[in-house]
């Protein structure tokens, strides 16, 4: 792309901003994939001093431990952005394929009844029946994809359901069927890429929600559990020495907060080039 | 004469239809979010059954004694079939018996009960917070011309939303508990001017998402108001300000936010657990996270429950309060 081209695509509404979300998403993620290969200290190692401030030698300080903040919160990317990715990843694609299904079937009692169990799924809000499940299946960032699979899916079915019951209403859907097409290729080309764009919009602004959650139940001690480097875990074992040391909390906090928003602006700008916003 | 009572009939008996009308939607809406209530019962019952292997013996240890064990299942209700089993849970939470608690030898409704208030005064406060800030925000930024304004506004509340909300809270304890000392670190007194000194700090945490979310979808509801042409027969008609900014901007613009403000109630059912943990709050997520660490089954099951149907009761609130601002509302 010309760069007369890219200022042209830059002025359109939202795409600075979207430009801005990806930028800083692509520059964390590179930070947690090459940080960690690159970086002379492991996340575990006890290196120092604890409770060391930044300096040249350790640029994040040390925490409590000794071990190197830095190195920890870029370590911190591959498991709280991919835990986050697989707990998205896997509910949209159940929950997207059940809302297919739903909308397009003609089974009136049986659509009622499972819709009505997704609404009972999503009458509970995601972080308490987390914690209710992790009760059972125990701390852990297995349990937490599991769980997601398990709940998250019903938000995606409901989106997708109704999505399907208007796109299997339209013309298109109705031309293909007068051409002959056989259901399973009118289902799989026609109505599938028409509901997901829906389900694939929503999945962006939940991975936000997951991240926050992961960190959130991390934070709680009851997904990621110390010593583990995760940010919700990190911030959790900072916060006791929050007062004299606060980048051992401060900067696993940033990282977060920096992924979160990188991917708000991302869904910020999406909304503004359709003109939702 | 006649014509004219005939007129008045008339205006009457669609006065009669409309409530009519009403209580229909109201009904159907009620029988619904009862359908919804009875799944959520399901669930929370299911859930200690989804434990994969023996409830009884994950809390005992494998190696427990075989009699303790059995003491144990029948403590939990696991004893007879699984039918029987939500029988007697579903008679249970009729009569207001939610189970015993298995860590302090209470019963889980006391524990409720007792925690369930400082929850409900910390939502309470922060709806309020927010509601305080976003309502004169979103119409500030609507009615201003200034594509600036706009611009901020938009930008600075898709990144408030982001916020992790711990995080935050620890910095403004950082900033307002340590630093300045305007606020308590630990502790709580159930009484009501009292608790406010402990609920304003992470009320204020709560609203800085809230009031992003609602001054958001206000802000696009008031535009789309704006764009009507009962707006600018307001206008023309010169009423005063106070009568249009309520008639005519904000009752036909809030239909949608207090839909999603019962929503996001619900939602922040799920935050405050971590709020309550981060200022030590002694509310129903505390006592929830507690009953998880402690494998304390019977509380979680009801825990879970009772925020299910708190959900459930908030969102058919939220829509009848809709309808009844906005008659447009589909219901």
């Amino acid at each position: 792309m010309s760069i007369k081209k890219f200022r042209r695509w830059m002025d359109e509404p939202g795409n600075s901003v979207i430009f801005t979300g990806s930028t800083m998403f692509i520059l964390i993620v590179l930070a947690g994939i090459f940080i960690p290969f690159f970086y002379r200290f492991g996340p575990y190692d006890f290196v120092g001093d604890p409770l060391q401030s930044p300096s040249l030698e350790f640029l994040f300080g040390t925490d409590q431990l000794g071990r190197d903040v830095f190195s920890r919160t870029f370590h911190a990317v591959y498991l709280d952005l991919g835990v986050a990715f697989l707990g998205v990843a896997i509910p949209f694609a159940i929950g997207t394929v059940i809302g297919i299904i739903l909308g397009i079937s003609k089974n009136k009692r049986l659509v009622a009844l499972i819709s009505s169990i997704i609404d009972g799924i999503n009458a509970f809000p995601l972080l308490i029946l987390a914690a209710a499940l992790i009760a059972f299946l125990g701390p852990g960032l297995g349990s937490v994809i599991i769980i997601l699979s398990l709940t998250n899916w019903a938000r995606y079915a409901r989106i997708a359901r109704t999505r399907a019951v208007v796109v299997s209403q339209q013309n298109y859907i109705e031309a293909a069927y007068t051409l002959g097409y056989p259901k399973r290729r009118i289902i799989r080309k026609h109505i599938a890429p028409n509901v997901s764009s829906e389900t694939i919009a929503y999945a962006l602004s939940d991975f936000i929600l997951v991240i926050l959650l992961v960190a959130g139940l991390s934070f709680l001690g009851l997904a990621a559990t110390p010593p583990t480097a995760e940010w919700g875990a990190m911030i959790s074992e900072g916060r006791a020495y929050i007062q004299g040391s606060p980048w051992v909390t401060l900067f696993p906090g940033a990282a977060l907060c920096w992924a979160a928003i990188s991917l708000a602006f991302i869904v910020e700008g999406l909304n503004r080039r359709e003109g939702k916003i | 004469m006649t014509q004219s009572t005939g007129k008045q009939d008339k205006t009457e008996q669609t006065a009669v239809d409309n409530r009519k009308v009403f209580a229909y939607k109201v009904g159907i809406r009620f029988i619904r979010s009862i359908a919804v209530a009875f799944w959520v019962t399901v669930i929370a019952f299911t859930l200690i059954r989804l434990v994969p292997g023996d409830p009884a013996s994950n809390r005992l240890g494998v190696d427990a004694d075989p009699a303790a064990l059995e003491a144990m299942r029948k403590q939990l209700g696991l004893d007879v079939p699984p039918i029987q089993q939500f029988i007697n849970f579903f008679q249970g939470l009729i009569q207001g018996d939610l189970g015993t608690s298995l860590q302090f030898d209470r019963e889980v409704s006391d524990i409720v009960f007792s925690a369930l208030p400082v929850t409900l005064w910390l939502i309470a406060l922060s709806v309020l917070i927010s509601l305080i800030i976003a309502i004169p925000l979103a119409l500030f930024v609507a009615t201003s011309k200034s594509v600036l304004v706009a611009y901020i506004f938009r930008s600075s509340t898709a990144v408030a939303i982001a916020l992790p909300n711990f995080f935050i809270a620890l910095i403004l304890i950082l900033i307002f508990s340590i630093r300045f000392q305007w606020a308590p670190l630990l502790g709580y007194t159930p009484e009501f001017p009292g608790n406010l000194e402990y609920l304003w700090l992470p009320a204020v945490v709560n609203a800085t998402t809230l009031v992003s979310i609602l001054s958001r979808v206000l802000y696009s509801s008031i535009g789309d108001t704006l764009r009507e042409e009962f707006v600018e027969t307001g206008i023309i008609r010169g009423i005063g300000r106070f009568r249009f900014l309520w008639y005519y901007i904000l009752k036909p613009s809030l239909a949608p936010t207090v839909v999603l403000l019962s929503y996001i109630m619900g939602v922040m059912l799920g935050t405050t657990v971590i709020m309550e943990a981060v200022f030590s709050l002694p509310g129903i997520g505390t006592e929830l996270i507690s009953a998880v660490f402690n494998r304390d089954y019977p509380t979680v099951q009801a825990i879970v429950f009772i925020f299910g149907v708190i959900v459930v009761f908030f969102s058919f609130f939220g829509d009848l309060m809709a309808y009844w601002l906005d008659r447009r509302v589909k219901f």
